[in-house]
């Protein structure tokens, strides 16, 4: 559980009046673990040629994502500070022409995973050895694009790529997917099924993954919750693109402390 | 004359075999004509499925990592359905592909209204790194794709399926620059792609009623050779537009634009209105929307009259 960093997506939330706190809050620990012990990547040189590639497909997500960009050295603290002004770089999804280490500007869903299909396939016509990750979240996989190129991606036995998905429950809201980890494996992934709020499942997770099955895809459907952390935005409803009043932002400080 | 997709595939070859950067994918269509493609260049050559929005991505992270893609697929599939993609995966994000269509229009005439496509150019047009090319002819697409497949910006080339057959220099197919087939006096008649043929044969029936058409002919719309257009309509002050495009954003619009602060300029549009219910031949389609020698000169005729 990162605390520090689900208070600084609520600050960053509170300060602009623009955010999706409870879906940045079910991915604030796989981005932190991945950044953090999976990716290869330079901060201080995002385009290093030998990086590993990143895109977040679920881009309403991109409040943790800053932060933890923040937090490895890609940006700096007055950008999070400028969250959402006219004189910042971050705002409400992620923007690749102006944000270092964003790798695809997302915001419609279904464009970042079949994104990351491609770059995974450029990267093998290069004989390159970079990774490529792309998150998702469970309700983006009611687009139809997910799963073509789910289909295009094991048609192409992309082993260099691998998926995570956001398995925070919010496609059951509407039209269920589930059962999701059996789909993936219909289209021809390996499938791996985590808690996405376990350090330790993470670490057994991704320790290696991409080294077995190397002619098939990876997806890792993470269960997640969304608002993990803060007892009174868990869930789904009112909080999904809420802004904190004082008094709450008063609470969701004392609850993370 | 060759047909355009042949061309097509045989520049592919052409350019593949120099260029390790290019990566054709197709929506399995044109999978035959490919072969010495894929056969010369077997890792840059994909038969991605039929999934169009998911190949127009796929070509996004390709040239994100600096492989420089050539979609190529039928025109309301690749353009009207996944022009998301195309608008945010290329144009808000800054990357580069060319796009190559087949079946503008009611090129697939036989097939019915769900193969037809009007608006691609147009959307393509809103793009502001768009450039939009029509080639009617072999050596046009042969030419301008070599001369702009590698310009960083979003190419998208409509091929009709029947060449307009008029024999033009390679030196007048300068890329961004119209070409004036025919000098005249009286009214600009200005067409792109196939309706070239069409408008010289209305330019002849035109000149045996004492009628001097100019014909302007524009294989690239954008970026738009406006001063050709405005020189020509300075001279004539009317100006008929031939355009298999909808006719609420395409070449009429252009040339209006082209024409702002000239005083007493009539004009008037041969395009398409709407859906083109019907089969037959793509000739039989035409003249039912009076794209046809008959049909243009009957619109210029009017507009001679109304003038005088």
């Amino acid at each position: 559980m990162n605390n520090n960093l689900r208070l600084r997506i609520a600050e960053m939330v509170k300060r602009s009046g623009e955010g999706h706190i409870p879906s940045s809050y079910s991915i604030v620990d796989l981005l932190d673990h991945l950044y953090g012990k999976v990716l290869r990547v330079r901060p201080q040189e995002p385009k290093w040629q030998g990086r590993d590639f990143f895109i977040l497909s679920k881009g309403h997500g991109c409040g943790a994502l800053y932060a933890v960009l923040a937090k490895y050295g890609f940006l700096q603290e007055k950008d999070l500070l400028d969250y959402g002004t006219s004189k910042g770089i971050l705002g409400g999804h992620p923007d690749m022409t102006t944000v270092p280490g964003i790798e695809a500007s997302t915001g419609s869903l279904g464009h970042g995973f079949p994104t990351a299909v491609g770059v995974a396939l450029g990267l093998r016509i290069q004989r390159r050895n970079n990774r490529v990750f792309a998150l998702l979240g469970d309700g983006e996989c009611h687009e139809g694009t997910i799963w073509e190129s789910a289909n295009i991606a094991a048609n192409l036995q992309l082993g260099n790529l691998c998926a995570i998905v956001d398995w925070n429950g919010s496609a059951a809201q509407l039209m269920p997917v589930d059962d999701l980890p059996a789909k993936w494996k219909a289209f021809g992934w390996e499938v791996r099924i985590i808690d996405g709020h376990s350090a330790q499942e993470m670490a057994e997770c991704f320790a290696g993954i991409l080294f077995a099955a190397r002619d098939k895809p990876k997806v890792v459907i993470a269960k997640t919750i969304k608002g993990k952390g803060v007892s009174f935005a868990e869930g789904h409803g009112k909080w999904h693109h809420r802004v904190p009043t004082d008094a709450e932002m008063e609470a969701i400080r004392l609850e993370l402390s | 004359m060759k047909k355009l997709r042949q061309q097509f595939a045989d520049t592919m070859l052409e350019l593949g075999t120099q260029d390790p950067r290019l990566v054709v994918l197709v929506g399995d269509i044109s999978h035959g004509i490919l072969q010495p493609f894929a056969k010369a260049c077997p890792d840059r050559y994909y038969n991605i499925g039929i999934c169009e929005p998911s190949i127009v991505n796929v070509a996004a992270g390709l040239n994100k990592v600096g492989l420089i893609p050539v979609v190529h697929t039928i025109a309301p599939f690749i353009t009207e359905r996944a022009y998301e993609q195309i608008k945010l995966d290329f144009g808000y994000q800054m990357l580069s592909t060319s796009i190559v269509s087949v079946g503008g229009a009611f090129d697939y005439v036989q097939l019915g209204c769900s193969h037809h496509c009007y608006a691609d150019v147009s959307l393509l047009c809103h793009l502001k790194r768009g450039v939009v090319i029509l080639p009617g002819s072999p050596i046009e697409f042969a030419k301008l794709f070599k001369e702009t497949y590698a310009n960083g910006l979003i190419n998208y080339f409509r091929l009709p399926e029947k060449p307009h057959g008029v024999e033009i220099s390679s030196d007048d197919i300068q890329f961004s620059r119209g070409i004036r087939i025919r000098e005249g006096r009286d009214v600009t008649i200005a067409v792109i792609g196939t309706q070239l043929a069409t408008a010289l044969a209305a330019a002849d029936q035109l000149a045996a009623q004492g009628v001097s058409a100019e014909v302007l002919y524009f294989h690239t719309i954008k970026p738009f050779d406006a001063d050709l257009l405005r020189a020509s309509v300075t001279k004539t002050r009317r100006f008929v537009t031939v355009e298999e495009l909808s006719a609420h954003d395409g070449l009429y619009n252009l040339c209006l634009r082209a024409c702002v602060g000239l005083n007493n300029v009539s004009a008037a549009q041969i395009a398409i209105e709407d859906f083109v219910h019907g089969y037959g031949t793509y000739e039989e389609l035409c003249a039912r929307i009076g794209m046809s020698p008959e049909g243009i000169r009957q619109t210029s005729l009017a507009l001679t009259r109304k003038a005088a």
